[in-house]
């Protein structure tokens, strides 16, 4: 009966998902972006980023889109490969950060006890470290380049998700159902993953969005202080490059990055918007 | 909401209260230093930022002449040059009488006293001193006798006694010492002109403890009471300053430049000195086009918004009275191989990338082609490096470089590793890795780019856990020695020799040659020294750079100084020609 | 109440501890040798010995370890490697045109946002509604760097509105200092901002005691402000308080390009010359301020909304 219900808030969702156009639009852009980044990632576009396609500095033109950089490579062809890091850095990034972040969280708010007790003191440790400096000291120990940053990221951004589904978990622990599923004979783990888990799945989508546009943005910044990714151009380092650029009047370069950076963070706003409003029961009013 | 517009029309109106007008009544330069400064101890002023704010405040034995070129020692705080003993080991020096510490609560009432022999003989043992790990102790490391035994004998001890008389260092009395060397050292006076050298009292170190380095008590023309973190240091002048003059002789054509107009003048001529510290590009040279400072280091991106393709001056900046200067400076840029690696013991394969270098691309898209090719360490402008000499694999030759890869046993780049070259991780030096990649790329050889924070950097140098590393060195003294021992086996990592290049031939001249004075066969043996490793392409080697700087039309006496740290005295400004320019700013 | 404070101050402890573990394990354990960076480039390898002897890294880990605990109780952070500074002194001179920029900015950045949200909220679901939300997503996705370095090219080198970069101390002359970075500061953070306050604000608008009060006949805008606002107050507060330790780290590109002497900067340098006893000062720092600044939200609770109880 349970599994009958969760199907038809999720269609539910769906449904009213589609109907606000805006977050269909921004659903189409991040699946777009995320096949741009396969196809990168495949090597089937840009895999030839780093050949000479002219002369060096040339502004955007019918033959070059997007203009050319310093050394004459194809901007566009670094952009396109640009998306490949950025979403690599954000999957990786919540591939890391939800495994610790739900497990963590659902074990505390299950628990209760000393087990909360421990995380909770865990996840205060680490969200009372800056983040910046958390992220820069992981990234420069780690090594640089683009694990490090995964890892970094990941390491840092499991914290709000762990705050979250504890809280949930625990008024879930609460409800019928899960008393019911107790009576039944159900042990804590099944109860804990089959039962309650399921319920919480919303807090992961609707936060992951947002982790998303934050691993991208915190990429740029690490890439910015040079400890970001290496020998391979992410949007980072091209807007880094305009640091020295800019003056010379080349702009291309940093519009180019600036502005595949807005349209996929805006999608992911809101997307994660819309989400929230169509997966929050709360909110069902609406 | 009404309140908040309140707040923002408050705030507006606060700034355009508070823009800052142009100060005409004070005699008063502005400097820019694109490094941040971490204190005022002379045995700590390693890099040349450092060094130049010390140098404003103390003063060392002797200084570099401003205006003559090649550079030439001329004493300061000593009174004459040393005189030296027949077989070079025994220094005996004359220190100028009347020289005055600054007034400092250091002092018994307050008042600055004279500086002596002791001051001098103190000085130089707190760069020995085990207690303090002074960075500049690698310059009298083993030269002085007695010096290094003082330091083992101190180093686990509570605490260093500076009363200890060392057989090497000794007073002979209160305007008069002696120093005994260990060996000849020939740069020994150069190492008295340095920052490191300075001359600091005794009684402001120990009433200023650990701050002692935010206190900076010194003889120097300029005084500054205490040193704060902050975007802006203020010098004054020091009243009680001795009776200084402006040279009055100089390089042939200074005259015409009116360098001279100020000669036999009592130094400093001006009053304050103000140094912003900005490290951005962007704001350093938009501060100095909006006359906010009055002379500008121009590097990388901003050389193309100073000099035309044709290295003038561009047009807009001379109308408002710039003037640019370019110089040469003693320096040199390289990618060193790791000897220790296999694949670097093979001359052709280090020959092949030099001639796949491309430099003439390289200066024109990162110095605006105002960079030298080097033909081998020693720049141009010191003894040991003739004109006329070319290294015949400083070109740019990609079929030859191929015929010598493929000889060295990797045709094409097969068989050959994906090198790494770290380097630092600033914008400019990502850019300069991937354009030499891009140059290897040509020839079949990959190339990975190493990001490195400097401490990573030169952690990875040290412990030679590197492929390849990019570097430049600057000249501490103007001397060949300072760039052939970067190749001498024995200063291998941690020392100066990163690349870890060992040469036995090399070493064996390199041992003669520098402890020799200056002389013809010394010049010939560096000759030597500098072309016999060009062959042997120890390094991918770059470029000796050039100086840029922009100078307002009313910074005076300005000249391009390599050692620049004692420059500062004699900078003057017309105020008369200032309040004329500054309306087309 | 007080029990309840003393309680969470002791909680002090368990996290200081944590936080000296994360901060022993990132730096003393893993990270790279200090000293020939601060031996400088002619370092030789007998002075990197003794460096190393001097400044405790031959000492056992476990000593280590107790040191960094120490120091963190302590608050004696003794002195900067790379700077030879004091440490203290660092930080109080740094932390003065750090907060003379961030505080401001950080206000004005709240308050603007919250009336944002506000007048967003209002006009829900409708185009000024999108509007806006896009307005502020497009301002925080531009590269912070993006805006410096036009920002202080147009409006402080073209128009000369303000300085170009540098700071002075006391108030109001660091103004025309801090003005533009501030600017930037807002234009950064309202995004953020905007999105977490309407979100917080729309959950609540959909409770039943705004329909009763609705129903009551108050106005939409009565509403907003008297009984949404109020209940959406938590959660504003805690998102405000947490950002607060972060503020004292500056807003470190900020810093560098407008050349404010602050933390960030320090902090900054300090990473990049292995400056172990600073980091280790500014995330101690940081975490007492994070620990003590949520305890006086959880305080603040009560006084905004008597349902709360402390436990």
């Amino acid at each position: 009966m349970e599994l009958i219900k969760e199907n038809s808030l999720w269609k539910d969702a769906f449904k009213r998902l589609t109907k606000d156009k805006w977050a269909l639009i921004s659903l189409i852009i991040v699946l777009a972006y995320a096949l741009v980044a396969i196809m990168a990632a495949l090597g089937i576009v840009a895999s030839d980023w780093a050949r000479e396609v002219g002369a060096g500095n040339l502004p955007p033109s019918s033959e070059h889109w997007f203009g050319t950089d310093m050394f004459g490579r194809s901007v566009l062809a670094k952009v396109v490969r640009g998306t490949q890091i950025a979403m690599s850095v954000g999957l990786a990034a919540s591939l890391i950060a939800i495994p610790i972040g739900v497990t963590l969280g659902a074990l505390a708010g299950y628990f209760g006890g000393w087990v909360d007790d421990l995380i909770t003191w865990l996840y205060t440790t680490f969200s009372s470290i800056p983040n910046i400096m958390l992220l820069i000291s992981i990234t420069m120990i780690l090594g640089k380049g683009i694990f490090a940053v995964y890892i970094a990221l990941g390491l840092t951004s499991w914290v709000t998700l762990c705050r979250l589904i504890r809280g949930e978990v625990m008024k879930h622990k609460e409800r019928e159902y899960v008393q019911a599923a107790g009576a039944i004979g159900g042990g804590h783990l099944r109860k804990l993953f089959l039962h309650i888990l399921p319920n919480v799945t919303h807090i992961i989508i609707i936060n992951t969005s947002l982790q998303f546009q934050f691993a991208i943005k915190s990429e740029v910044i690490l890439s910015y202080l040079g400890l970001g990714v290496q020998g391979e151009p992410s949007w980072g380092t091209m807007i880094d490059d305009a640091k020295l650029e800019l003056s010379r009047g080349v702009w291309w370069q940093l519009a180019s990055a600036t502005f595949a950076m807005f349209l996929v963070v805006l999608a992911f706003n809101l997307l994660g918007d819309a989400l929230r409003d169509s997966l929050d029961p709360k909110l069902k009013g609406k | 909401m009404k309140s908040l517009s309140l707040l923002f029309s408050f705030m507006l109106l606060m700034v355009f209260a508070c823009s800052k007008q142009n100060n005409f009544d004070e005699r008063e330069i502005n400097l820019i230093s694109p490094e941040k400064i971490a204190g005022f101890d002379p045995i700590n002023a390693s890099d040349r930022y450092s060094g130049n704010e010390a140098g404003k405040v103390y003063e060392g034995l002797f200084e570099f002449h401003p205006l003559k070129r090649p550079y030439e020692l001329m004493p300061n705080l000593a009174e004459a040059l040393p005189i030296v003993s027949a077989d070079g080991l025994t220094y005996t020096f004359k220190i100028r009488k009347g020289v005055l510490f600054h007034d400092s609560p250091a002092f018994q009432g307050g008042l600055g006293r004279e500086m002596k022999a002791d001051d001098v003989v103190y000085s130089i043992k707190r760069l020995a001193d085990p207690k303090l790990n002074a960075k500049g102790w690698w310059l009298l490391d083993d030269r002085i006798a007695g010096l290094n035994e003082w330091k083992t004998k101190y180093s686990s001890a509570e605490a260093t006694n500076y009363d200890e008389e060392i057989e090497g260092l000794k007073k002979i009395d209160y305007y008069s010492l002696q120093v005994k060397l260990k060996k000849p050292y020939p740069q020994f006076l150069y190492a008295l002109a340095m920052p490191y050298t300075f001359i600091v009292a005794k009684e402001a170190v120990t009433h200023f403890g650990k701050e002692f380095l935010n206190y900076p008590v010194g003889t120097g023309p300029f005084i500054l009471p205490k040193f704060e973190q902050s975007s802006m240091i203020t010098y004054v002048r020091n009243p009680k300053f001795r009776e200084k003059l402006y040279p009055s002789e100089g390089e042939e054509g200074d005259d015409k430049l009116g360098l001279l107009a100020d000669a036999g003048k009592k130094i400093p001529l001006v009053d304050k000195i103000n140094v912003h510290i900005i490290t951005e590009s962007q704001p350093k040279w938009l501060s100095f086009m909006k006359a906010k400072d009055d002379l500008l280091e121009v590097k990388d991106v901003n050389i193309q918004q100073a000099i035309t393709p044709e290295k003038d001056l561009k047009g807009e900046h001379k109308e408002k009275g710039v003037r640019l200067f370019m110089n040469p400076v003693l320096d040199v840029t390289y990618f060193a191989f790791n000897h220790e690696e296999p694949i670097f013991k093979n001359k052709k394969l280090r020959q092949a990338m030099n001639l796949a270098y491309d430099r003439v691309g390289y200066n024109k898209m990162f110095h605006e082609n105002t960079a030298f090719e080097a033909n081998g360490p020693t720049p141009p402008g010191l003894a040991g490096q003739r004109k006329e000499f070319k290294n015949p694999y400083i070109k740019y030759d990609i079929e030859l470089a191929k015929k010598l890869l493929a000889e060295a046993g990797y045709p094409g780049g097969k068989g050959l590793p994906t090198i790494t070259v770290q380097t630092r991780s600033d914008t400019i030096s990502r850019q300069q890795v991937e354009f030499f990649e891009k140059s290897m790329r040509k020839i079949g050889i990959n190339i990975d780019v190493g990001m490195n924070t400097w401490p990573e950097l030169v952690n990875k140098v040290t412990k030679k856990q590197h492929q390849m590393y990019t570097m430049a060195w600057g000249a501490d003294y103007p001397d060949a020695e300072n760039f052939l021992g970067l190749l001498y086996c024995p200063n291998q990592s941690p020392g100066s020799n990163g690349a870890n290049y060992c040469n036995p031939e090399f070493d064996a001249v390199y041992k003669v040659a520098t402890i020799m004075q200056d002389s013809p066969e010394r010049t010939a043996m560096y000759e030597k020294l500098n072309e016999s490793v060009a062959f042997d392409v120890p390094w991918v080697i770059g470029f000796h750079r050039t100086d840029i700087y922009l100078a307002q039309a009313w910074l005076k006496n300005f000249k391009h100084m390599e050692f620049n740290h004692s420059q500062f005295q004699y900078l003057n400004v017309d105020l008369e020609v200032k309040k004329q320019l500054i309306k087309k700013f | 109440m007080i029990k309840y404070i003393i309680r969470r101050l002791l909680y002090l402890i368990p996290v200081l501890l944590g936080v000296s573990f994360i901060i022993f394990v990132l730096f003393n354990l893993v990270s790279g040798d200090p000293t020939a960076v601060l031996l400088g480039k002619n370092a030789t390898a007998r002075q990197m010995m003794e460096l190393r002897e001097q400044l405790g890294l031959n000492k056992p880990l476990f000593d280590q370890y107790l040191d960094v605990v120490r120091s963190a109780f302590t608050f004696d952070f003794g002195y900067s490697w790379a700077t030879k500074q004091e440490i203290k002194q660092m930080i109080i001179q740094g932390a003065y045109p750090s907060l003379a920029l961030s505080v401001p900015a950080f206000t004005i950045a709240t308050i603007l946002s919250l009336i944002i949200s506000l007048v967003v909220a209002f006009y829900r679901g409708k185009g000024i509604d999108l509007f806006v939300r896009v307005t502020c997503i497009a301002g925080q996705s531009i590269s912070a760097l993006a805006y410096i370095l036009f920002f202080q090219y147009f409006f402080a080198y073209k128009l000369g509105w303000f300085e170009i970069s540098g700071f002075e101390f006391g108030f109001p002359d660091f103004i025309p200092f801090i003005a533009l970075p501030a600017i930037i500061f807002i234009l950064l953070s309202i995004g953020p901002d905007v999105r977490f306050f309407r979100t917080v604000i729309l959950d609540e608008i959909y409770q039943d005691y705004v329909r009763t009060a609705r129903a009551k006949g108050l106005s939409e805008v009565t509403v907003l402000l008297k009984h949404v606002l109020r209940n959406a107050m938590i959660p504003i507060i805690t998102y405000v308080v947490i950002q607060i330790p972060t503020l004292i780290l500056g807003a470190l590109l900020l810093e560098n390009f407008f050349s404010i002497p602050g933390l960030g900067g320090i902090t900054l340098n300090a990473l990049n010359s292995s400056d172990f006893p600073v980091i280790k000062a500014m995330a101690i720092l940081s975490s007492v301020l994070y620990i003590i600044l949520s305890l006086i939200t959880d305080v603040l609770y009560t006084i905004v909304d008597p349902r709360v109880k402390l436990k």
